[in-house]
């Protein structure tokens, strides 16, 4: 079964090119520093492809003992952050190292999925039945929310709200595959939606104002309005075919704001158009239906969940980024896995690609 | 339907909208985003706020803004900015080939408004006011910038502001600082940069394919910085620097019972409107003159603190009861240690400590110093806060040095001999202090035992914390020893000899010690630290003078400082 390790890998390298070229265009008109980050981009890639060719050679059950230290150093790094913030008096959501940016969050989502994956399929010991099928409210739903909401809390605290959202919702669908009975999910879910009006007045302004600019763009044209604005002004003049490369004039022209990060989209849609990002949002596609089918062959509870768990990662990084993109959802702050600039980003999805790839050969061992 | 299968449903349905949303905007608005995206027709007009101003104790103005007009235009068509630009040079008094340059310099892209002429006063922005009814492409916005009412005063406190360098820029883009931004440079702009500045705002305005204002989409207020109120008092400040005028050196005066700097001057100094203005010649200047007009010598450099120090090698040896008031020694105007000849700057006969304080017997304290012991002298050299930082407000703060014998053991791997003690004694060698930390140290003896704090910087943004900055750090040496050296300090001035004499013609009794240091090859540096009025002290000055000549000119600047003070009833 090597095909499913080719088709991911071809993909993901295709995309990620994609990305730099999306990078290098949508910097190449800017001065100084900016120059490069193309570069700085290819490395990272380069630096990526290794860690998934390392992570798709390592058995991953060995993550099912590393999964206590793995989560352990995600909460470390983000307490760290969370102190460096502090002491810094402002927002941060990165570590710095010696010559980058280091971003925790990133890597946490990662921590989190392996750690549910292990908990919903832990065995008892004296028949080979799962466990969490006769979990009752508190260890099928409490316990593990708990160890999901530090992480959480942190990343929300950064303050990193897309991020943040985005462990609650890998819960929620994790959840959703265990054997964990239906009614408590939606118990939970009532529990969590409804005091949402109470936590609004939790959020920082500059949340509040992302929101509210999401239902209506108009009331902020020259803040996060803008960006919604710009952004879909420049997918939309793309057309059927785009504009070509190099052409766009949106996203080089300083008129879209996080053009070679967030809205790196936005950037691609202009210069090749309708069907170049059709293309793109089916090369996306194939890799998580990968990612399902792996799920649904392998046998072995944590391997499937954990198939899972990185492609539904995936899944609603992709689907939620473009939608803010497109203005179909508020402007969150999530990269778009592949493409954005950004080392912790491009790092973390090949590693998950690889313990995905991994999952696929370890199955046919058994 | 298993529970995967419906997720897996979801995930399909997602990818099939985000189609549809592309299909929506690529195809059915398509044609519309593209004329959109060509004429871009949103334009931002960013408009900033004005930096905070810096207040003396009493309110008034030291730097403040005002506003100017920047001119910028909207270059969507070539043919048409030709003749614009001929118009404007016209109206304005400008030569085309200027606006011209300045056009090609700013030019990003020709939908983004290009700056062409900046600094433009309101007569002539009013008359290119009115032409814009015509040519609507013009944007005439108001720019705060820096103003000094007062020219140079106080040029070192408050320092400059300037286009932020490279340097800065790597270490303060976490805290959203951008590359042109206009920071503060030394002085309480840089220190306070963070508070003084103020946030851009804008508006969003929508243009028609000409480049044409069509109306105001959006507006967002810029925000002022916050204002930041000295302890400086202006009236006490403009004394000093015009008592310092032409000379080079430092003087600061400071409130000896909670450390409030009242007025501190560096000479010479320079004009901060130079930066404002950009005059190229002016800055280079600045920063080749050999004099460094830039640097604050009240905390930035340090000097020998020559017989200024004598006080410190008196408590020592009282404190630890080497010598008492009745201990004398003979001056006959040179002393051997050692094998070496040491000489005083005059034949001052028997001297106890009085005597000794007021003529500066350099004998005296030759043999005090060999009583007390350098390591001795060291330590309460640190204990009266010298050879470390005060904790200054103002960036570039130097420590000062004070030797000992482990110092040079450990670095130099040398030796200390007598003859080093007797150097040390009279506060020459390898000793360096600050000004501020001379003026500190005096301000000990001044309130009678407490090490303040100096600071400068009172309320930030209508906040006060002239209590949270008081910080009084007790002395504790024996009563008996301050009662001996402040009666001496005020025999430097009182006693006919003494050679702070030139001061007891002032109608208010002041008390110090003037110091002579020596310079290789170059003319002495002057001292004068002292305190007034002397029943309940108010004020600690210390006078500096770089290459000054004896401490007899420095003492004569004090005695114009506070005949002036007095004459405009400061005191």
């Amino acid at each position: 079964m090597r095909s499913s390790f080719f088709k991911i890998f071809i993909l993901a390298l295709i995309i990620s090119l994609l990305g730099v070229l999306s990078i290098y265009s949508s910097t190449f008109q800017k001065l100084g520093a900016w120059q490069n980050i193309y570069m700085r981009q290819m490395l990272w890639l380069i630096i990526g492809l290794a860690c998934f060719f390392i992570f798709s050679g390592i058995n991953y059950r060995k993550l099912w003992d590393a999964n206590y230290f793995i989560y352990a150093a995600a909460l470390f790094f983000l307490f760290l952050v969370f102190a460096l913030g502090i002491i810094r008096l402002g927002a941060q959501r990165w570590l710095r190292f010696a010559w980058f940016n280091f971003q925790p969050s990133e890597f946490a989502k990662l921590a989190v999925i392996i750690f549910l994956a292990r908990y919903f399929s832990r065995k008892s010991v004296n028949d080979t039945s799962l466990l969490s099928g006769k979990f009752g409210i508190f260890r099928g739903i409490i316990l593990p929310f708990i160890f999901v909401a530090i992480p959480m809390f942190l990343i929300i605290e950064q303050p990193d709200l897309g991020s943040g959202l985005m462990l609650m919702l890998i819960f929620v669908c994790l959840l959703y595959l265990t054997n964990v009975r239906l009614r408590y999910i939606s118990v939970f879910l009532s529990l969590i939606i409804l005091p949402l009006p109470f936590l609004w007045n939790f959020l920082h302004d500059y949340q509040k104002q992302r929101l509210l600019v999401f239902l209506n763009p108009n009331i902020d044209p020259l803040g996060a309005g803008y960006t919604i604005i710009q952004s879909k002004i420049a997918i939309g003049s793309g057309g059927f075919f785009g504009r070509g490369w190099l052409a766009g004039t949106q996203s080089q022209l300083y008129f879209l704001p996080e053009s070679h990060t967030d809205f790196i989209f936005a950037t691609f849609s202009e210069q090749w158009g309708f069907l170049g990002s059709c293309l793109l949002i089916l090369m996306y596609y194939l890799i998580i239906r990968q990612g399902f089918l792996i799920a649904q062959r392998t046998q072995d509870t944590f391997g499937k969940l954990l198939a899972y768990g990185i492609s539904l990662l995936l899944a609603l990084q992709v689907s939620i980024n473009i939608a803010m993109n497109m203005g179909l959802a508020p402007v969150v702050g999530l990269p778009l896995p592949l493409m954005s600039y950004g080392g912790s980003s491009i790092l973390t999805t090949f590693i998950a690609l690889g313990i995905l790839v991994n999952i696929d050969r370890t199955r046919t061992v058994f | 339907m298993e529970r995967k299968n419906i997720l897996n449903l979801i995930i399909i349905i997602t990818f099939a909208v985000l189609l549809i949303g592309l299909l929506n905007l690529d195809i059915l608005q398509g044609s519309k985003f593209r004329k959109l995206s060509d004429s871009n027709s949103i334009r931002l007009i960013s408009q900033s706020g004005a930096r905070g101003n810096i207040l003396d104790r009493n309110g008034e103005i030291i730097v403040g803004s005002k506003i100017s007009y920047d001119v910028m235009i909207l270059p969507e068509e070539p043919s048409h900015v030709g003749y614009l630009l001929s118009r404007i040079s016209h109206i304005l008094k400008i030569e085309l080939g200027q606006l011209k340059a300045a056009l090609k310099k700013n030019f990003i892209s020709s939908s983004v408004p290009v700056v062409i002429a900046s600094n433009i006063d309101l007569k002539k922005a009013i008359l290119l006011g009115e032409y814009r009814a015509e040519e609507p492409s013009i944007i005439i916005t108001p720019k705060p910038l820096r103003n000094y009412p007062h020219g140079s005063l106080a040029a070192h406190v408050v320092g400059y502001v300037n286009q932020i360098d490279r340097w800065r820029l790597t270490k303060l883009e976490d805290y959203g600082y951008k590359t042109k931004d206009i920071v503060g440079f030394g002085g309480v702009e840089e220190k306070y940069d963070y508070y003084l500045r103020q946030e851009e705002g804008g508006q969003s305005v929508e243009v028609n394919h000409r480049g044409q204002f069509m109306r105001v989409l959006g507006f967002q207020a810029p925000t002022n910085g916050r204002d930041i109120q000295l302890t400086l008092d202006l009236k006490i400040q403009k004394i000093v620097e015009d008592s310092m005028a032409g000379r080079k050196g430092s003087a600061i005066l400071m409130d000896p019972q909670d450390g409030q700097i009242l007025a501190l001057a560096s000479y010479p100094n320079f004009n901060p409107a130079v930066f404002v203005n950009n005059r190229s010649s002016l800055i280079a200047g600045l920063i080749n003159n050999p004099d460094a007009p830039l640097i604050n010598r009240s905390i930035s450099s340090s000097y020998p603190p020559a017989s200024v120090f004598k006080m410190i090698v008196a408590s020592a040896a009282l404190e630890l009861k080497k010598i008492d008031t009745s201990t004398s020694f003979l001056c006959q105007g040179s002393t051997m240690v050692g094998a070496r000849k040491y000489s005083c700057w005059d034949t001052h006969g028997r001297q106890n400590i009085f005597q000794a304080v007021a003529h500066s017997c350099d004998i005296f304290f030759y043999r005090t110093g060999l009583l007390a012991g350098a390591q001795n002298i060291h330590d309460y050299a640190l204990k009266l806060g010298l050879g470390k930082n005060v904790g200054f407000e103002l960036p570039y703060e130097t420590s000062g040095f004070i030797p000992s014998p482990l110092w040079r053991k450990l670095n130099k791997f040398q030796s200390w001999f007598d003859g080093d003690t007797a150097n040390l004694a009279i506060g020459q060698g390898d000793c360096l202090v600050t000004p501020l930390q001379a003026t500190n140290m005096m301000a000990v003896f001044a309130n009678g035992g407490f090490l303040t704090s100096p600071y400068i910087v009172r309320a930030v943004g209508g906040l006060d914390f002239s209590t949270k900055k008081k910080k009084l750090i007790p002395v504790k040496f024996k009563q008996s020893t301050f009662n001996t050296i402040i009666s001496g300090l005020r025999k430097v001035v009182s006693d006919p000899e003494g050679t702070g004499n030139a001061l007891s013609s002032l109608p208010v009794k002041v008390a110090g010690k003037t110091g002579t240091a020596q310079v290789a090859r170059k003319a002495t540096h002057a001292w004068f630290l002292g305190f007034f009025p002397f029943d309940k002290p108010k004020f600690v000055i210390c006078i500096f003078l770089e290459h000054g000549g004896p401490g007899h000119t420095a003492s004569v600047v004090a005695k114009q400082i506070i005949a002036e003070m007095d004459k405009q009833g400061l005191i």
